[in-house]
């Protein structure tokens, strides 16, 4: 309770520790630290609106990006396709568990839950709904942040049709569209996020 | 009197490492009251836990560029590639700008990462605290470059995938590519356990204990 009225006017850098009075900033402005250069805030606008949206839009598409072929390999009329969740497999049936597990976990089951916490905080907060354990939830999501790797993989996928596309016919599927789009959707879903203000908007919620 | 300007440790103030919440040192809180997560003035342990998991994967760069990481079977024959194999292969294919990405996120990033990380540790353990935004620089170039290093894993999956074509050509992993999701991981983790404010602690002076 202290702390509301105490130092609410302050702010700490996170990455040097520097105290400094909390700066006002508008819709799109971010504030940063004058001693090491570090973000001390960002403001969006419409953020807990937008965020919402945007994690709804990629638990949509989540699905077909999984479930559609990325791509189809064509060699003297064998053809192959290959999923997501067959790229992690593939590892798991050469021997190499640790692998597939650390591949499914970073394409597959990271990106689903930053999508399933990101909208159970923005829908809570949005809808002034006081479901349980949003706290738990957006700071899952701070630490996941990093650890879901889909525009990664899609590099990686865009190498692979460059390695193999001197020796066989790859044909693109739906499913590599699909996941251009969920890469879109998550990347501004992320940028969107003003943690600083759903911190606030918690902690409001919780003192009412 | 709390004076804006200095660290906040040297306030009696600390903030939570999750949501960034002030609360004063003397309250003895063990969790932030606003988000729940276990309140420190420092990440706990930092400079041991950073270097066991950059010596870790600095051991593992060995096996992971020395151990192909994949097999090419192709009518029969086998051919194991490496991380450079791939590289090299790359460049007579005359794909240069492709080869370039490839060796930036399998040689360069996980090699600049733990030497960018080993500058922070030295010189944090031995007071230099010259060019410290440089320095900051570089570790959030490290921290946010971190995951791509993972895209020779993901190419490695992705051709595991799709060349199944029984005897006429196959594409296994091997184990080099788990040495080497290991030293990607064990960098990003590394990276995380570091706390920068204690370089700053040591610029400014102040004592954090």
């Amino acid at each position: 309770m202290d702390k509301i009225t105490d130092t609410e006017h302050l702010i700490a850098c996170n990455e040097c520790d520097l105290l400094l009075e909390r700066p006002v900033i508008l819709d799109s402005q971010k504030a940063k630290c004058p001693r090491c250069g570090s973000t001390l805030i960002s403001a969006r606008h419409n953020s807990i609106e937008r965020t919402l949206a945007l994690s709804i839009a990629g638990m949509i598409l989540i699905f077909p990006a999984n479930l559609f072929p990325l791509l189809t390999l064509e060699l003297m009329g064998r053809t192959q396709s290959q999923t997501i969740f067959s790229s992690a497999m593939g590892f798991y049936y050469d021997g190499l568990w640790p692998l597939a597990v650390l591949v499914f976990m970073f394409t597959i089951l990271v990106p689903a839950c930053k999508l399933l916490l990101l909208f159970w905080v923005s829908f809570s907060l949005q809808f002034s709904i006081r479901l349980p354990a949003r706290r738990f939830a957006l700071r899952s999501y701070q630490h996941l942040d990093e650890w879901g790797m889909l525009e990664v993989y899609l590099v990686g996928v865009l190498v692979s049709v460059i390695k193999l596309v001197s020796m066989a016919t790859l044909v693109p599927g739906i499913g590599i569209f699909c996941l251009g789009a969920l890469i879109l959707v998550t990347t501004m879903s992320s940028s969107m996020l003003d943690t600083d203000l759903f911190w606030h908007k918690i902690a409001e919620a919780d003192h009412d | 009197m709390i004076n804006t300007g200095q660290s906040a440790a040297s306030q009696g103030l600390l903030s939570c490492h999750d949501c960034h919440a002030l609360w004063k040192q003397s309250e003895q809180h063990t969790h932030c009251q606003r988000c729940g997560s276990a309140l420190h003035l420092r990440k706990p342990n930092a400079m041991p836990l950073t270097w066991a998991l950059l010596l870790t994967s600095t051991f593992l760069l060995v096996p992971a560029n020395m151990l192909p990481i994949m097999m090419i079977t192709s009518l029969g024959r086998g051919e194991p590639a490496t991380i450079l194999g791939g590289v090299i292969e790359l460049i007579n294919l005359g794909m240069y700008g492709i080869a370039f990405v490839v060796l930036a996120a399998s040689i360069l990033i996980p090699v600049g990462k733990i030497i960018g990380l080993l500058i922070m540790l030295v010189t944090l353990q031995f007071g230099l605290t010259t060019n410290m935004q440089q320095k900051m620089m570089m570790f959030r170039m490290v921290h946010w470059i971190g995951r791509w290093s993972m895209l020779d894993i993901f190419v490695v999956a992705v051709l595991v995938a799709l060349v199944q074509m029984g005897n006429l050509a196959q594409i296994s992993g091997q184990l080099g590519a788990t040495a080497f999701a290991g030293v990607v991981i064990f960098t990003m983790l590394a990276a995380n356990a570091f706390d920068t404010r204690l370089i700053w602690d040591k610029h400014s002076g102040t004592d954090s204990e």
